[in-house]
């Protein structure tokens, strides 16, 4: 299967998911949207910084500098409860798209 | 508090952008070394991450740096828009900049006297003045009244009360010092002060110190002086070596201890000069003033203390002010009066409002008006720019500019036009608010700037608010086209709503002009109706001629009076004269002295109307235009006979129902010799052009009078109306040959009469300047829009003209139609103008606010003015070419 750009809008909802995992660092978000999604979902890895950052600014997510386990500053990024919140009100969002696209495809 | 993690990082990113860029790089760099390390390959991570610098941008440009960035584009956008029709532009920065600055200048007058508390006070929140209410029992006039006038025996039972001497001071001012012995010598208005005023409001000085609580002992206080800065920087050049030095007030030599800082200027709208202490207040000689009830003069001021309740403080200050007034007025005390206490800005407090600032909110409710009716026509113009633009918006919205971002787009050129508007309006205020400072307050000299910072804020936020609301209205109905039709159609307003809004705004400008024309016309004709008062004087051709000496120069009273008759002779005989009295005070200035006895039982008491004693000569009747109704004038001279002449209230006072002519009046003894009534004059105002009912006035021959009173120190001419100003000089030059060694002033009674009128004309010309300026914006609202609407219907009228309608029939169609919206705007602003007329009421005189003259006046010019400015556009839409027009699409 060819790798896929990104639906526009999901890349918040994948990091908030990602998030109500562990706190992650930057990289390590990338790397697991990546991989979770067996390699299908291919970001622009830079473009997780905007998103970082407008997801902090609206408070979902909140962030601090610790150490990774190869010794070097990394920031953390943690879900807030409205993050989680928010993930919840995502998901069921786009399970009802789908649904809708599903079944004007006619698989429903 | 997710919200608050939310702002604490936007916070921290504005305050500490270069921390917030840093982390960025270095969160970004950590994520493509770990990649570099994961795919073993850098040029692989590079591409991975993608353009690091966009980003980079990308999220730096979530802080405010973007929001700065769209603004420029919305601004540079509004700029092109408002470069390319310079007409529009001019028109709307005209009209906005006449609503602001209007609004700006009231603004000068109503922060002075409303918001701003006095300059150079610690914590001025703190301070209060102390009012007294008064239930009119010891009032000339029998009016109870709210006041801050103390006498000492008020200060001591407030103090009392409080407990707290060092948290009062008291005060008075006297504007009428001069330094020097010259009278014609600088003014100094000159603050005496209670030595703790200055500890009390927290004053600074410039140099040297206050002076001492011993240095204000009453009775035995010291000469000495604390300057203002700046009448020490005027008179003496702000020279420190005057510490120390003495300076004349008057006869009185005052030694300079002190120059307050430059920012306290003490507590009035008047800065003050100097202040002196209480113990030795210049020119008021050796009397012990604070033993006397009536010493009615100061102001007392506190600073509030903690625990001290502004209510407890008032119920235990009136207990103790209505026991003293027990003590102070054994006969007559009054028992109802109370204590209040007040803001330091002293408009704010209880006291009984002047007319004056009485005045200054109306002008503030009317500036209001000016700015809504300019608003409503910028609105007005804006939406039928908006239609004309349709097809430009129309296009911007199909190419997907969201609603919102379009509706900032046309306010933000809204807003930038209400900034130029803005901008021109300050220079209107600084120009307009000293003109208001100088009709509203003559007599208060300004030492500060009109444009104040705070002016300045409010001007801004004006413009703002005019902006944003003016824009925001066209900018919602613009963004919400019908795209299709917008873009097929052209600029043909389709919709009837729009128009329907246009209607309501023109109702909106026609009734509030109503509103402020029918004030206007009020005040036209209350002043009108004063001046039209017959005060029994002919103030008209009068001139009064006084000689003042400088302190300790005078002459003996006998070659002054001597010396005057002698220039009254000369008077006479120059052209243009048509007669010359001497009298003791000027008509109307005159005052109640005498104590006097009539007929055999006199313990009828006179009440508050005592009559008022003029001594003059017998020329003084026909010279001041006053009529001897019955009997004659008496003979003047110093062996004249007792005679007098009482006007006709006084012989109704005295002698109700009977013959004056012939009676007897004895003056402060019962067993003095008598006088007797030889004429009955009208009877005239006694001090005030409106006085209520008649007050009484008597005439004695002033040559028999005792030395004091023999003084003709009054010299009334009467002048042909035509040569008045010709008189004057030559009274002023006669005067000044006669006593070189004096000040010769000669003042028109018009000019003494000034104030009386003052606030009738102030309203007048504020209402009728106010009030033409709303009626050119609603004309041009009003023209505008009949224009509008006849390009918008060319086709229309096109038609008409094809089927056979005249010229005629399309004006009046055109016309009618414009008038309409008048008539309905005309009947809401009467229906306004009555619901505000109780505002103006008190303001008025011999005319009622609901006059329905004055509405159906209003009414008529507004019509009037209406169908002449729908008529232009009328006359261009009766001309179309059915041709043309039928062609044009």
């Amino acid at each position: 299967m060819a790798k896929s750009d990104l639906l526009p809008g999901t890349l918040d909802m994948l990091v908030l998911k990602t998030l109500s995992l562990a706190p992650l660092h930057g990289y390590a978000i990338a790397q697991h949207i990546e991989r979770s999604s067996q390699e299908v979902l291919q970001v622009e890895q830079g473009s997780l910084y905007p998103a970082l950052e407008r997801l902090q600014r609206d408070g979902l997510i909140t962030s601090k500098w610790g150490m990774s386990p190869t010794g070097r500053r990394a920031r953390y990024y943690t879900l807030t409860a409205s993050g989680r919140r928010r993930l919840g009100q995502e998901i069921s969002d786009f399970d009802t798209m789908l649904l809708a696209i599903g079944r004007v495809l006619g698989r429903a | 508090m997710s919200w608050l993690d939310g702002l604490r990082h936007r916070v921290r990113a504005v305050l500490r952008p270069g921390d917030h860029e840093r982390d960025l790089r270095d969160e970004m760099g950590f994520h493509e070394d770990l990649d570099a390390m994961q795919q073993r390959d850098v040029g692989r991570a590079r591409l991975r991450f993608g353009n690091r610098t966009y980003y980079l941008e990308e999220t730096r440009a979530m802080t405010w740096l973007r929001w700065l960035d769209v603004l420029r584009q919305d601004l540079g956008y509004a700029w092109r828009s408002v470069r390319r029709t310079p007409g529009f532009t001019a028109m709307v920065v005209v009209t906005l900049a006449l609503g602001i600055g209007v609004n700006a200048a009231v603004f000068t007058i109503l922060d002075v006297l409303y918001l701003r508390p006095p300059s150079g006070l610690r914590d001025a929140g703190e301070l209060r003045r102390v009012w007294f209410v008064t239930s009119g029992s010891r009032m000339m006039d029998g009016k109870g009244r709210t006041s801050t006038t103390a006498n000492m025996f008020m200060y001591r039972a407030v103090v009392e009360a409080s407990g707290r001497p060092r948290n009062f001071a008291l005060y008075t001012t006297d504007n009428a010092l001069t330094l020097g012995r010259s009278i014609a010598g600088p003014t100094v208005r000159g603050v005496m002060a209670s030595a703790n005023y200055f500890t009390v409001l927290g004053a600074k000085l410039a140099l040297g110190r206050f002076y001492t609580a011993q240095e204000d002992s009453l009775g035995a206080g010291s000469r000495v002086v604390v300057l203002g800065h700046r009448f020490w920087q005027r008179e003496f050049g702000g020279d420190t070596a005057m510490l120390g030095r003495p300076i004349e007030i008057g006869l009185e030599a005052y030694t300079v201890i002190g120059v307050v800082a430059p920012e306290f200027t003490g507590l009035d709208l008047q800065a003050a000069d100097a202040w002196f202490p209480l113990g030795a207040p210049p020119g008021w000689g050796s009397g012990r003033w604070w033993e006397s009830p009536n010493a009615w003069r100061f102001t007392i001021i506190f600073r509030s203390w903690e625990g001290g309740g502004d209510a407890e403080f008032e119920q235990r200050a009136t207990a103790a002010y209505v026991a003293s007034n027990r003590e102070v007025w054994p006969v007559n005390p009054d028992t109802l009066g109370s204590v209040r206490t007040g803001s330091i800005i002293e408009a704010r407090g209880p006291g009984t409002q002047g007319q004056d600032l009485i005045i200054s909110t109306r002008i503030g409710g009317v500036a209001v008006i000016v700015l809504l009716i300019a608003c409503a026509n910028v609105i007005n113009l804006l939406l039928a720019r908006a239609v004309s633009r349709r097809r430009e918006l129309a296009v911007r919205l199909a190419l997907g500019i969201s609603r919102g971002r379009l509706i900032r787009l046309l306010t933000t050129e809204t807003v930038l036009l209400a900034a130029f508007a803005g901008a021109a309006a300050l220079a209107a205020a600084w120009w307009g608010g000293a003109l208001l400072r100088a009709l509203l307050f003559p007599e208060v000299t300004w030492y500060d700037s009109v444009l104040q910072w705070r002016v300045v804020v409010f001007g801004a936020a004006v413009a703002l608010l005019c902006g944003v609301v003016a824009g925001i209205v066209p900018a919602v109905q613009a963004s919400n086209p019908q795209l299709v039709p917008a873009l097929k159609e052209g600029a043909r307003e389709g919709s009837a709503h729009r128009s329907r809004l246009r209607g309501a705004l023109v109702i909106t400008q026609a009734a509030l002009s109503v509103m402020l024309l029918v004030g206007a016309t009020l005040f036209v004709r209350s002043l009108q109706n004063v001046q039209g008062l017959d005060i029994g004087y002919d103030a008209k051709v009068l001139l009064f001629g006084t000689v003042n000496f400088d302190q300790g120069e005078s002459m003996p009273a006998s070659v002054k009076a001597a010396e005057m008759a002698r220039v009254a002779e000369r008077l006479r005989a120059r052209p243009g004269v048509e007669g010359v009295a001497g009298a003791r005070y000027a008509p109307m200035w005159a005052i109640s002295w005498m104590t006097f006895y009539w007929d055999a039982d006199s313990s009828f008491s006179l009440g508050r109307n005592i009559p008022t004693w003029q001594p003059v000569t017998s020329s003084f009747f026909e010279t001041v235009g006053l009529r001897i109704l019955r009997g004659r004038a008496f003979e003047d001279g110093t062996g004249a006979p007792r005679e007098m002449v009482v006007d006709e209230a006084m012989a109704h006072q005295l002698w109700p129902g009977a013959e004056a002519l012939g009676r007897c009046i004895r003056f402060e003894k019962r067993e003095n010799p008598c006088y007797t009534v030889v004429g009955i004059a009208e009877t005239s105002r006694q001090s005030r052009v409106i006085e209520e009912g008649m007050k009484p006035q008597y005439f004695i021959p002033i040559g028999n009078q005792p030395e004091e009173g023999r003084l003709a120190t009054l010299l009334i001419v009467r002048a042909r109306p035509d040569l008045v100003g010709a008189v004057s000089a030559g009274m002023t030059s006669s005067l000044r040959q006669a006593f070189p060694a004096g000040h010769p002033t000669v003042t028109p009674m018009t000019q003494n009469l000034e104030p009386e009128y003052r606030p009738w004309r102030l309203g007048a010309t504020l209402f009728t300047a106010f009030g033409m300026l709303a009626l050119i914006v609603a004309v041009i609202g009003i023209y505008s829009t009949v224009a509008y609407g006849v390009t918008q219907r060319t086709r229309e009228f096109g038609v008409r003209m094809a089927l056979g309608a005249r010229v005629g029939d399309v004006l009046r169609l055109v016309v009618g139609e414009g008038l309409r919206v008048v008539v309905i705007g005309i009947a809401v602003g009467i229906a306004l103008a009555l619901a505000a007329g109780k505002l103006i009421a008190a303001l008025l005189y011999g005319v009622e606010a609901s006059d329905p003259g004055v509405m159906l006046l209003v009414a008529a010019v507004l019509l009037v003015v209406a169908g002449l400015a729908a008529l232009g556009p009328a006359w261009r839409a009766a001309r179309v070419d059915p041709v043309v027009a039928l062609r044009s699409e």
